[in-house]
């Protein structure tokens, strides 16, 4: 048969079914009517003779029927048939339609949200070009302290030329500079690289190019790459401004490209190098000749096609036990380095916290469902007698599952397309809470995978919930249903059903309240530690001093005096000081070895972290003296160096003995080899300056007016509010150098807080979850409850009617509902008791199994279900006897 | 048997178009009563056929002065009736020879 008379023909089924029929119903009238003739003809009145007619014909409605069934395209219409149908049956119950729609919306919208950023941050490559082959050198030093540090120049000169599976590395330092020259000077994040860097990591200008080996060449033009936004706000996104000069420092500098808008340099959190660089820089020509310990570039290699990251890992560490080797710097422990695929390593500490969240909106998905099936149940059983009559009337059981399909999978596409809304807005607001360290969130985006995974979970979901009622269409038996003519009274089994599903629900929120609690105490306890210093009433700001104009030491150090001074004085500041690292900065680590004078093996020391400080600092910080005296003014003769410790390292070096006046062998120039003698004046707490829940490593600080350190932080102490103290700062900073930019102006609270931020984050949107999905639950016990308390209507009101008193009614429902909820918790902690170690790594000062927090759980969940149950129960003590006999 | 009764309805409109009642007394009059097709069967057959093409029906006056819809064969229910007697002559052929098989 041609197909084109087909495809017309469907065409015809579809959207000319109006004429059919019309026509369909005129050529069986004219057949019955064309018999009737024919009787009257053979002598019947015509009264008979058209009863006969229609006798003959068999029933026309059946004739149609059978003639409709057999159109191209039935099975199509009746199903767009039903589809009407469920929309006008949803139109029809618009409190069932929006409590499933919403419970949907809450259940798909989270997943969406969280699916996307899942999407975004663990499954879409970087933004590179051949991601998946780029490699992270660190150096492994776990027994300093610093299990992921830096590597030095020498030693990317040695993974260039003496390993074989990379095609090429590239390494890079953030540092800040200051642009000069036209406009007001302004303080840039700047990243120093190497010339290879842009084409080891596979990104392209937007403008001009990226660095080449001949801008690292001795004696070069200084060059510089701008980010768009520098280009765009400082230079109003000027084409022309490639290949012309700028000051920077007061030097000129060639701009030779623009990076894209989109550009983000997507490191890993801890390498200190902020993925919202300003400009790049390329490395001068001396970089590969430095000492072999002066360790601050953070390396990325490239793979070669066809190799595997464990025979790069191989590679680059038998580098590194040959090396070991063949230089005495590295003393007895060795160089080890690690490498590992970029991706992976960015991403290895939110990985768990969001396989975490993945899993809790699951779990939050699953209890919207079971809601949904339940309600649907619900209403199966109430239109139990609808359905009976369908059946009586003669409408096929497969062909009544279908259409309770079609509702169920109408009810879910409507679900979901509320829920990507949702979904969209919980992820802008996602977006606008996201803390530093998760900024890879911006790049979540709602699309095509997203959109994928959103409707197949509708999908999935609505072909399963919407099998739920079906245990109810299987079960109707015409005889009884039609004979009890309009008073449901289901079976045991079906509200059995449901009460398992209650079970389940409360069972899973249950586990969502007890990690959601784990996390919120675990943050707590966070919250209440005492890092050494005081974090509130301090606002802090950065300064970059020229070398240019300011020559060190003297000039510098004058300076910096004179600044304290003039911080001091503005009112309400109690006190003033400078460090060279602030706590929880995005600063690259600085720190050393140290031992003590009489130790032979100088290449195997401990390190310790260094800073740099003037003398005001620790009062401004609020940090305790434990042993000896600050640093004063005249801490600054070269020639006989002091330093203050903290007390870890004073009991490491001098246990039970003090350190005052001890000496300790240091290397503040980085050089890799302790060499300069220093005097213990005074011994401070230990400060948690690099991690709120740990003591890291032992504490260096040595004056500023010993350690030069550019740009140095100020911390200012006030009885004021800080924030307002910034005006104060900026006119006593123009009055000293009105050409010097201050940057990076904040109290140290922020510091602080950053540093909590992704636990924060994480927490709180557990938390939400968890209150969320145990809000579903009260609605599926409510639901289940009234459902029960109707059911039962006429035995309450019966009860009442006998002189029951309705404490008991009320006590009876309560009883039932309570169980449920005693059930579903003890099966919830059951749950909860394994799948918690799965967050030990997300929590801190409290184990997976916290009691406390398991009995919160249980105790915020039983309040809640008694709520959910005493509302039903309450309402069934309100059935009038009178009523409640009448419907007998 | 099933396609029978396409077959009947084809052959019974090759000679002149007829309407849905007319093509029942027709089968039921060469068959002396043996096919009896009722309306129930008839018109989803017609349908069916009119809708692959087969047939085309058409709104007339029948001889008593009604309105009624005539179908008549199309040349592509021309071929399709060649091919259905081939295939009726081969079943009962084959019919035949399995009965008279001892």
């Amino acid at each position: 048969m041609p197909i084109l008379t087909r495809i017309a023909s469907l065409a015809r089924t579809l959207f000319g079914r109006r004429r059919l029929d019309r026509d369909l119903d005129e050529e069986l009238r004219a057949a019955v009517d064309t018999l009737a003739d024919r009787y009257r003809t053979q002598g019947m009145t015509p009264g008979e003779a058209a009863r006969a007619a229609r006798l003959a014909m068999g029933g026309v409605e059946q004739v149609k029927e059978d003639v409709r069934a057999g159109r191209i395209g039935a099975g199509i219409e009746s199903s767009l048939h039903d589809v009407r149908y469920a929309w006008r049956a949803l139109w029809k119950a618009p409190a069932f339609a929006a409590t499933a729609i919403i419970t949907l919306a809450l259940g798909i919208g989270a997943n969406a949200a969280i699916y996307s950023v899942v999407h975004a941050m663990l499954l879409a490559p970087l933004p590179y070009r051949d991601a998946d082959r780029l490699v992270f050198v660190w150096s492994d030093m776990t027994d300093a302290g610093y299990p992921r540090a830096p590597l030095s120049g020498p030693e990317l000169k040695d993974l260039r030329e003496r390993t074989t599976t990379c095609s090429g590395f590239g390494a890079i330092w953030s540092n800040t500079t200051a642009l000069t020259g036209e406009g007001d000077p302004e303080q840039l994040r700047i990243g120093l690289v190497t010339a290879e860097f842009f084409q080891v990591l596979g990104a392209e200008p937007a403008l001009g190019r990226t660095f080449r080996p001949e801008d690292a060449a001795p004696g070069a033009r200084p060059t510089i790459l701008l980010a768009w936004s520098v280009f765009q706000r400082r230079y109003a996104a000027d084409p022309a401004l490639v290949g012309r000069d700028i000051l920077v420092n007061d030097r000129p500098a060639t701009v030779i490209g623009v990076l894209p808008r989109a550009f983000r340099l997507l490191l890993p959190a801890d390498s200190a190098v902020p993925d919202d660089l300003q400009a790049w820089q390329p490395f001068g020509a001396d970089l590969e000749r430095g000492p072999r310990g002066q360790q601050f570039l953070r390396v990325i290699g490239r793979m070669r096609p066809g190799v595997t990251v464990e025979q790069v890992r191989d590679d680059i560490s038998a580098l590194a036990r040959r090396i070991s080797r063949e230089f005495s710097e590295y003393g007895a422990a060795g160089r080890i380095f690690n490498t590992v695929a970029l991706h992976d390593d960015g991403v290895r500490e939110i990985r768990s916290a969001l396989l975490a969240l993945f899993a809790g909106v699951g779990i939050l998905l699953l209890i919207a469902c079971v809601n949904v099936a339940s309600l649907l149940m619900a209403r199966a059983a109430a239109r139990r007698n609808e359905t009976a009559l369908r059946l009586a009337l003669g409408a096929s059981r497969p062909r009544l599952v279908r259409q309770f399909l079609i509702e169920g999978i109408v009810l879910a596409l409507l679900g979901g397309g509320a829920g990507l809304v949702t979904g969209y807005g919980l992820l802008r607001s996602l977006v606008a809470f996201r803390p530093d360290a998760l900024s890879r969130i911006e790049l979540s985006r709602f699309d095509l995978p997203v959109l994928a995974f959103t409707i197949a979970t509708a999908l999935l979901w609505g072909l399963l919930f919407s099998l739920a009622p079906l245990i109810e269409v299987c079960n109707v038996h015409l005889a009884p249903a039609l004979q009890r003519q309009g008073r449901a009274a289901p079976g045991p089994i079906r509200y059995r059903t449901r009460a398992g599903l209650v079970v389940m629900q409360l069972a899973l929120s249950t586990v969502l309240l007890v990690s959601a609690g784990l996390l919120v105490r675990g943050f707590l306890r966070i919250e209440q530690v005492d890092p050494g210093f005081r974090v509130d009433g301090v606002l802090t700001f950065r300064v970059a001093v020229p070398f240019q104009r300011y020559r060190p030491p003297a000039a510098f150090n004058s300076f910096s005096r004179e600044l304290e001074r003039a911080l001091v004085a503005i009112p309400g500041v109690t006190a003033a000081g400078a460090i060279s690292h602030l706590p929880y900065d995005d600063l690259p680590n600085w720190g050393g070895g140290y031992v003590s004078e009489t130790a032979v093996d100088r290449t195997n020391a401990p390190n310790a972290d260094y800073r740099t400080v003037t003398p005001g600092l620790f009062e401004a910080l609020g940090v305790r003296l434990l042993e000896g005296r600050g640093l004063t003014e005249d801490d600054r003769d070269p020639g006989s160096p002091v330093v203050i410790v903290d007390e870890r390292l004073a009991a490491r070096m001098w246990p039970g003995r003090s350190p005052l006046g001890r000496h300790v062998i240091v290397d503040p120039g980085s050089d890799g080899v302790p060499a300069v003698k220093v005097t213990v004046v005074g011994v401070i707490r230990h400060l948690r300056l690099r991690s709120l829940v740990a003591d890291l490593t032992e504490q260096i600080f040595f004056p500023e007016r010993f350690v030069l350190r550019n740009p140095m932080a100020f911390v200012v102490r006030t009885n004021r509010d800080p924030a307002s103290l910034a005006p104060d700062i900026r006119a006593a900073i123009a009055r000293l150098d009105p050409k010097l930019p201050i940057y990076d102006v904040r109290p140290l609270d922020r510091y602080v807080a950053s540093a909590r931020a992704t636990r924060r984050f994480t927490m709180l949107l557990a938390a939400a979850f968890a209150i969320v999905a145990l809000l579903l639950a009260c609605v599926g016990v409510y639901g289940v409850l009234s459902y029960a308390v109707a059911r039962r209507r006429h035995e309450f009101g019966l009860r009442l009617a006998l002189g029951a008193a309705p404490t008991r009614v009320v006590g009876d429902v309560m009883r039932e509902g309570l169980a449920l909820a005693l059930v579903g918790c003890a099966a919830g902690l059951g749950i909860a008791t394994g799948s918690s170690r799965l967050l030990d790594t997300q929590l801190y000062a409290i184990g997976p199994r916290d009691p406390a927090t398991f009995v919160a759980g249980a105790a915020v969940l039983g309040a809640a279900a008694a709520i959910a149950c005493w509302i039903p129960a309450r309402r069934a003590t309100t059935v009038s006897p009178m009523e409640a006999l009448r419907t007998e | 048997m099933k396609g029978t009764l396409d077959l009947l309805v084809l052959k019974t409109l090759e000679p002149e178009p007829r309407h849905g009642v007319g093509v029942s007394d027709r089968i039921r009059q060469i068959t002396n009563g043996t096919f009896v097709v009722r309306p129930g069967s008839l018109f989803p057959a017609l349908h069916r056929l009119e809708q692959d093409g087969f047939i085309k029906g058409e709104w007339s006056e029948t001889p008593e002065g009604r309105r009624a819809r005539y179908y008549r064969i199309t040349t592509a229910g021309q071929r399709q009736l060649s091919t259905e007697k081939k295939n009726w002559a081969r079943i009962v052929l084959a019919i035949g020879q399995i009965l008279e098989a001892e």
